[in-house]
């Protein structure tokens, strides 16, 4: 029920999460943040089995951090994406799988940009644009239809606000508020949250 | 649903004189859901020989490395390259490891000999059952439909050009009859001293 | 026979002159063509309590070998706006993963002011949107004047509620234009029937819903609104293995319905798709 939403451009990556916490009929908590920064131009958003979520990307982010303390160099965006699939696809054949959703997004002076979708059973596939969960079936068309090579950071942030209305409309569950980020060459930053609250205004100047 | 089919997708190979073509669709997606239309499922492993996965698209991926690993081993270790037969063996044995807890995948090998520059073709069950016929061979979600055109417009000492127009006829009418396969496809061409790769124009729904 | 009446068995079935009445001949003819007469009447199936049993089998496939693929899949939509209704679908069927026909009709024109569109099971909807063009033409015949889409919608749902839990499964849109104006009713098979000013059905929906809602004004122009109910299915046929084929978009305006346009997805595809590029 809870969605994950990322685009990338020709020079950043935006993602854009909800921030409910629910455990069976009950909203736990309506805060969470869902993407973390995983290194100072890594970002992954998780979502999934509760726990599993946690402490996998921990794994994963500490990891990475290792690999630079040892090496002294940042691990790119694609080797990022390679080594969580990597691990996600060991767990999968073990006693103990992992139940997580997840994007790997970055942005590295040489490789570019880079969008991995990465899913339970660690199906993997670098994308330009892509959701997971129920909420993203209503966003893939509006990302087909959008979505275009050369897009800017305020284009990404308009549609995902054109996603969030859609998921607010039609989605059975409530997700009041998404945590907006971007990676980009100048490094990770959170934008202004997208909310039922800040949505009306967007209805109303549209 | 079976798991086979969970991501779709399917892969065709063939012989013709003196070549051999292998094609792929460009679907992957969940379930009825398609999540992107550009994954080729043919990979290039050596100078004349190509390797196509079809089935779970997180076990084309292991197995994809894995197999790597094994024949980079090899050809250090033997200082040649690897040909497709020992190759094709080299998987079988890989895949029969795993007997007990499979890779959900039907992979298809291609390739020319290095040596005898003999047209080579051969697929597989998940568990590693050889199978290599001096025709054919296919793999994926519309594999009756692919043996259905490919018994029909096949026939032996095909040129590259004639042996294109067949597989790539084969390819795209038997995936339009198919709900899990298509959105784009390529064809690969090996021929002696050269391969051709030609993306096809299909229909995206 | 006078040794049977001497024994009092001349009664006894086997006694009986095996000559046909006219009484077996007509029960003959109703069981052997009871829906010809009155399309209500179904055959009962060849085992007991349908309603569970039918949904078993069906579900068991896996374990029994007996598959009942119906056709299923689809994208339909409609949405009613200031220029009347529009409707638009696409033309694919499958059974299971198999494509069976990338030309299915799934609007049906009832008559000149009444559309349906079917989604679901292939073969309930197009039985019953028949028997309800019957209907229809019936009503116009009893009644001097057409049926309004209220009415017609209304015939549907009890048809749909009659059978509930046997297994039809429809989720059909009913549109047409009437003495209120444009109408516009959602029915399903599980008898819930509403009006509503847009909607969409099938397993494309979640998809075409996502171009419809961000496009969807009441006041758009008329080519504006053709255009946008086929973009929607096209997105739809893109993203949804289960729809595809040909997108047919139909008008329904105060004089009647027009059937706009019946485009391949193919052609579609490649035009946005250049479009895209020289954007």
């Amino acid at each position: 029920m809870e969605t994950l939403l990322g685009i990338k451009g020709p020079d950043f990556v935006m993602l854009a999460a909800d921030t409910t916490h629910a455990r069976s009929i009950i909203v736990m908590k309506e805060d969470q943040n869902k993407i973390h920064k995983a290194s100072d131009n890594l970002l992954i958003s998780t979502t999934g089995e509760s726990g599993d979520t946690e402490q996998f990307t921990e794994f994963i982010s500490k990891n990475i951090a290792l690999y630079k303390m040892r090496n002294g160099y940042d691990l790119s965006p694609r080797a990022a994406a390679h080594f969580t699939r990597k691990n996600l696809a060991d767990y999968l054949r073990s006693r103990t799988p992992y139940q997580v959703f997840m994007f790997v997004a970055g942005y590295d002076e040489t490789d570019g940009a880079e969008l991995a979708f990465i899913d339970y059973l660690a199906n993997a596939k670098s994308l330009n644009h892509a959701g997971h969960g129920y909420g993203a079936m209503f966003c893939s068309s509006i990302y087909d239809r959008y979505w275009h090579p050369n897009i800017t950071q305020d284009e990404a942030y308009d549609i995902f606000k054109k996603c969030i209305v859609e998921i607010q409309k039609r989605l059975v569950v409530n997700l009041k508020n998404f945590n907006v980020s971007v990676v980009d060459k100048n490094g990770v930053r959170n934008l202004e949250p997208i909310s039922a609250q800040s949505l009306t205004d967007y209805n109303a100047s549209s | 649903m079976s798991i086979l089919a969970y991501n779709g997708g399917c892969v065709v190979a063939m012989r013709g004189k003196d070549c051999v073509a292998i094609a792929t669709d460009h679907r992957f997606g969940v379930q009825a859901q398609t999540i992107s239309t550009d994954f080729k499922k043919v990979f290039h492993i050596a100078p004349r020989m190509f390797l196509g996965l079809t089935g779970l698209q997180t076990d084309i991926l292991t197995v994809r490395d894995r197999l790597m690993f094994r024949k980079n081993l090899y050809e250090t270790r033997e200082n040649r390259e690897m040909a497709p037969k020992p190759f094709s063996a080299m998987l079988s044995s890989f895949l029969y490891e795993h007997r007990f807890g499979p890779y959900f995948i039907e992979p298809v090998v291609a390739g020319l000999d290095p040596k005898t520059l003999k047209p080579f073709v051969c697929n597989m069950d998940l568990i590693g059952c050889p199978n290599e016929p001096d025709d054919f061979v296919v793999a994926g979600t519309c594999a009756e439909q692919l043996y259905g055109m490919c018994e029909t417009l096949w026939k032996p000492d095909l040129q590259p050009d004639q042996l294109f127009e067949v597989i790539a006829q084969s390819m795209m009418n038997a995936f339009d009859r198919d709900a899990m396969s298509g959105w784009g496809a390529t064809v690969y061409i090996i021929e002696k001293d050269k391969i051709t790769e030609r993306s096809l124009k299909t229909r995206m729904d | 026979m006078a040794l049977a009446e001497i024994c009092k068995i001349s009664n006894a079935s086997y006694m009986k002159p095996t000559a046909w009445t006219s009484a077996d001949a007509n029960e003959d003819l109703k069981t052997f063509s009871c829906n010809l007469a009155n399309p209500y009447t179904l055959a009962a199936p060849p085992f007991e309590n349908p309603m569970l049993n039918l949904n078993q089998i069906q579900a068991n496939s896996g374990k029994t070998g007996i598959k009942i693929d119906f056709d299923h899949g689809t994208t339909t939509l409609g949405f009613k706006y200031q220029g009347g209704v529009i409707l638009a679908v696409d033309s694919r069927a499958t059974g299971g993963q198999y494509i069976g026909s990338q030309t299915m009709k799934k609007i049906v024109e009832i008559n000149d002011f009444l559309l349906g569109t079917l989604a679901g099971g292939a073969a309930d909807c197009v039985y019953w949107d028949r028997v309800l063009s019957k209907e229809c033409r019936l009503h116009e015949l009893r009644n001097k004047e057409r049926i309004s889409v209220a009415a017609a919608s209304k015939i549907m749902a009890n048809i749909a509620h009659e059978y509930k839990g046997m297994g039809l499964s429809m989720g059909m849109m009913l549109a047409g234009y009437d003495k209120r104006g444009p109408g516009l009713y959602y029915v399903d098979s599980e008898g819930s029937r509403t009006p509503g000013n847009l909607f969409s059905v099938g397993s494309g929906s979640l998809f075409a819903y996502g171009v419809l809602d961000s496009g969807y004004r009441w006041d758009l122009q008329d080519k504006e609104a053709q255009d946008l109910g086929q973009r929607a299915i096209y997105h739809a046929t893109f993203r949804d293995a289960y729809s595809g084929g040909i997108i047919r978009v139909y008008h329904m305006t105060p004089t009647g319905w027009i059937n706009v346009s019946n485009t391949d997805c193919m052609e579609l595809h490649y035009k946005f798709k250049s479009e895209k590029e020289a954007q």
